[in-house]
């Protein structure tokens, strides 16, 4: 099993200039679901709500367009944000290419492609609380913080990937 | 010679813009129906009367005073109005105005107006009937892009995120929406879904929203670029210290 504690990972953000439609979001998603060698990877953006939080119309459903469910990989998921970044994993330097190149062929905008530490190592408090004693670190920083577990946030795409 | 106000020092475009606000004298590029502006208030029902708080001013039988002798009360002082709001956001991507030159063209330029200035929103407070002609003036002329700013009277998240992909500014409340070449508002200010589409027209395109802005930016037109804006700010800014500092107290 491949994870962060493998001198050859890097961890990668992918920043477009402008946020993602969910359309251009799921062909990216999916070409990078294509490559091997992703390891972890997650959506990062402006949280889109059910209903209206506060104000006089508190309650009113939204029906946001970008709330939609877009399959990846042949899985449907629900998107909850506004797609502006994507932070990923991704075993070696060559994937890092592969990643880039795929970006730059999908994305209609311009955009950041940065290396950096963008995924938690450690376990906070909470997540301690969450999970308890024996978590997997590979799921680590991987779902919502607010978020509940028992909504199963992470999506295994390839699980044998990870027998490997 | 009779004293004409300057407004804003500088010679760049923004600056110049940033005059144009504050004099009111701005160019009008859409129309938009009473009936229009009154469903997306989401205060009364269009075609409604407008409530009223108390009995017309001439009804009221106020006392003598030379100060109400002298001030012409506003119309909607005068037949007795609610105080009601309109919330402005502007994207901080070349959106044509900001929440500090709104409140300039509400306060410069129209009487009986309550402006607040945030970060991020402008509301205007204002009796009713008075409100609706400074909203209508600031959404029918420049000082509005339907795409890069909006009525929000809730949730203002958006004006500092990118814009999405198809340019109108991120809004987690839908309020908007790019419909063919149009931008369509479907919900009133607070998020209520409304009766019928509201056409806000057509938006600014990159360039012109960049030449109409009265946002300062490095990839437009640069703050450092304005030296009689940064010789006044720089000026106002010192003699406010000085002035500030008090030994003796």
């Amino acid at each position: 099993m491949v994870n962060s504690s493998d001198t050859n990972c890097v961890q990668l953000e992918i920043f477009p200039s402008r946020l993602l439609k969910p359309e251009t979001a799921q062909k990216l998603l999916n070409a990078i679901a294509d490559i091997n060698g992703v390891t972890r990877l997650f959506i990062h953006g402006p949280r889109l709500p059910d209903t209206v939080p506060y104000g006089p119309a508190k309650g009113e459903p939204v029906h946001h367009p970008g709330k939609t469910v877009i399959e990846v990989a042949g899985q449907a998921m629900e998107l909850a944000v506004y797609v502006g970044g994507i932070r990923m994993e991704v075993i070696d330097v060559d994937v890092k290419e592969q990643v880039r190149e795929v970006c730059e062929n999908i994305l209609p905008v311009s955009f950041e492609f940065r290396e950096g530490q963008f995924i938690p190592t450690k376990q906070t408090v909470t997540d301690y609380a969450k999970r308890g004693p024996g978590a997997d670190p590979l799921m680590l920083g991987m779902t919502d913080p607010k978020g509940k577990l028992k909504h199963n946030p992470v999506c295994i795409l390839k699980p044998d990937f990870l027998d490997e | 010679m009779a004293y004409e106000p300057q407004y804003y020092p500088g010679a760049t475009s923004v600056a110049e813009n940033r005059r144009k606000h504050m004099s009111g004298k701005v160019e009008k590029l859409r129309d938009i129906s009473d009936e229009d502006l009154t469903l997306i208030l989401g205060h009364r029902a269009p075609g409604s009367d407008y409530p009223s708080t108390h009995p017309p001013l001439a009804e009221m039988g106020e006392p003598e005073d030379s100060v109400r002798e002298l001030v012409e009360p506003t119309p909607g002082a005068k037949a007795g109005d609610r105080v009601r709001y309109v919330q402005f956001v502007d994207s901080m991507y070349n959106a044509p105005s900001t929440p500090y030159f709104r409140s300039y063209a509400a306060a410069i330029n129209f009487r009986g107006v309550d402006p607040g200035t945030l970060s991020g929103r402008q509301v205007v407070e204002a009796r009713e009937r008075d409100m609706e002609e400074l909203a209508k003036f600031q959404i029918e002329t420049e000082m509005t892009c339907p795409a890069l700013a909006g009525l929000r009277g809730a949730t203002v998240h958006g004006h500092s995120l990118r814009l999405p992909e198809d340019g109108v500014m991120f809004d987690m409340l839908e309020r908007v929406r790019k419909e063919g070449d149009n931008i369509i508002m479907h919900k009133d200010q607070v998020g209520r879904p409304i009766d019928k589409k509201v056409n806000l027209g057509k938006p600014m395109s990159e360039e012109e929203a960049a030449k109409r802005t009265t946002i300062y930016r490095v990839d437009n037109v640069a703050f450092r670029d304005d030296d009689e804006v940064i010789e006044w700010v720089q000026r106002v800014f010192d003699q406010r210290t000085i002035y500030g500092f008090k030994p003796e107290n």
